[in-house]
């Protein structure tokens, strides 16, 4: 038996070397590998509305996949969507299984050391949807109530961020996606769900529900396009591209489409 | 008219969810495919009385039922990329990945059902078949194979029934298949309903599978 340990930390340290073998600095061509395959994978959690989602035939749409067509089009390679774990997204950008990450990914401190983000392309903030009849109408009033959130978003940085709100709940419970926070709110399993601003009221409005937004918030926050921490002649690229549509309305028609105005920065 | 409306749109989320269900099918019917023959190897290899055969087979039995099938899964999609050397990386499709890992799992614990199959005929029989003249894979082939068969069938369709409810692990992947569809239309919906629709789909399927081992077993009862 001691044999088999010995022989399994020789292979575990074997494992170390090679991870930890440095590569020599290379010139930067993501974006013409990119061009020359002709296609562009987008990373998704496909359960985030507005911004990426599925419609009721299966079909993916959503801001972020709109807005990620019209740049594709311009630059003349093909749009692959590629669905994925939320939990495990910088993995799949580091081993290559997807080009971008996009799909309202917050612009963390965190993240930035791992991925590489554009300009911020839309503002954000994580706030707290409460069930409108439930009498809660600050963060203080949440003090011993349970909050819900997403495994992996930047809500938990967020609350994190908060700890003496974190300190004051009785119980902070985490699920894959937002929308089964959300219906636990409304079955009176939780209190609270901690969010983005922007998928909770697109949610809100469109199933009507009888959920309320509090003003106060916990943070404000920008979503942006991460990409390869090398990559940064396709993270120019495309980001490059976003103004370019926002200075010629392209931008500006596809969120007002979705949201009722036009309410991108990428240009501000 | 009324109850057109009310079934359109359900029968929409059925077909839906079918196309999920395929999906399930597919890893259903390919991890079976590869992890029956391999587990019958890996049972004979870790009875093999060569140390330098049992050993090794013992330990990837252990690690393969010792650690969870969903880390198994993140490890066979990311691992090849993340910690072999520059040059030799690579990453398996999705869906390859996912067959393997569920293969060399599932093939694991059938390689225990088959070893305890084999080991419950009686030492008595080898020698009989030897004084009759069967060589050693007649014996194996002819013999003990058709009466291990016969008694490891119930403990073989408990695992083949969980596949088809682990196959819905295969999400942490990013595959679309029956569970996660019907979540995202749990999501899009605000409703529980598809969920247990998907649960009526599992059921279903096992409800087959369940027929066709009974259907086996009394195929198979010949001399009782």
């Amino acid at each position: 038996m001691k044999k088999g340990i010995g022989f399994m930390l020789a292979l575990l340290l074997v494992f170390l070397l090679i991870v930890s073998g440095n590569a020599a600095p290379k010139k930067d061509t993501s974006w013409e590998e990119i061009a020359k395959r002709g296609y562009f994978v987008l990373g998704l959690d496909d359960s985030f509305p507005p911004m990426g989602f599925r419609d009721d035939k299966g079909q993916i749409v959503g801001f972020d996949i709109d807005v990620a067509k019209a740049v594709c089009q311009r630059l003349g390679i093909e749009l692959k969507l590629q669905p994925i774990n939320w939990d495990a997204k910088e993995q799949e950008l580091n081993t290559k299984n997807i080009d971008c990450i996009w799909n309202g990914l917050t612009i963390t401190p965190e993240r930035k050391k791992n991925v590489l983000f554009t300009k911020p392309y839309m503002d954000n903030r994580q706030v707290i949807v409460v069930r409108a009849d439930s009498g809660l109408a600050s963060l203080s009033a949440l003090a011993g109530k349970t909050l819900g959130l997403q495994a992996g978003s930047s809500a938990k940085d967020a609350l994190n961020n908060v700890p003496d709100f974190e300190a004051s709940l009785a119980n902070v419970i985490e699920f894959d996606e937002n929308m089964t926070a959300l219906m636990d709110l409304e079955l009176g399993g939780l209190d609270a769900v901690l969010m983005d601003e922007i998928v909770a009221r697109y949610y809100i409005q469109q199933r009507n529900k009888n959920f309320m937004v509090l003003d106060e918030a916990l943070a404000s926050e920008e979503y942006g396009i991460g990409f390869r921490k090398n990559d940064q002649a396709l993270m120019e690229k495309f980001q490059n591209t976003l103004i370019a549509m926002a200075e010629d309305g392209t931008l500006a028609a596809i969120s007002k489409a979705w949201f009722g105005e036009d309410i991108t920065v990428i240009n501000r | 008219m009324f109850i057109f409306e009310y079934f359109a749109p359900l029968l929409k989320q059925v077909i839906l969810l079918g196309t999920g269900a395929l999906t399930t099918l597919r890893i259903f019917f390919l991890t079976l495919l590869f992890s029956l023959p391999l587990g019958l190897l890996i049972a004979l290899a870790r009875m093999a009385p060569q140390k330098w055969l049992s050993a090794p087979v013992k330990l990837f039995i252990l690690i393969m039922r010792g650690t969870p099938l969903i880390l198994q899964l993140i490890f066979f999609y990311f691992a090849p990329s993340a910690i072999l050397p520059e040059g030799l990386r690579f990453t398996l499709p999705r869906f390859s990945a996912a067959v393997l890992a569920f293969s060399l799992n599932y093939a694991a614990y059938f390689a225990e059902i088959y070893r305890g199959g084999i080991e419950s005929i009686p030492q008595g029989q080898y020698e009989a078949a030897a004084v009759l003249g069967f060589t050693k894979s007649q014996t194996f082939f002819r013999i003990i194979l058709p009466q291990v068969i016969k008694r490891i069938l119930p403990p073989v369709s408990n695992e083949v029934i969980t596949l088809v409810k682990d196959s819905a692990l295969i999400t942490v992947l990013g595959i679309s298949e029956l569970f996660r569809v019907a979540r995202n239309e749990a999501n899009r919906l605000f409703s529980t309903s598809p969920l247990f629709i998907a649960g009526l789909f599992y059921l279903f399927m096992n409800w087959i599978v369940t027929k066709l081992f009974d259907a086996a077993e009394k195929k198979l009862s010949y001399y009782r």
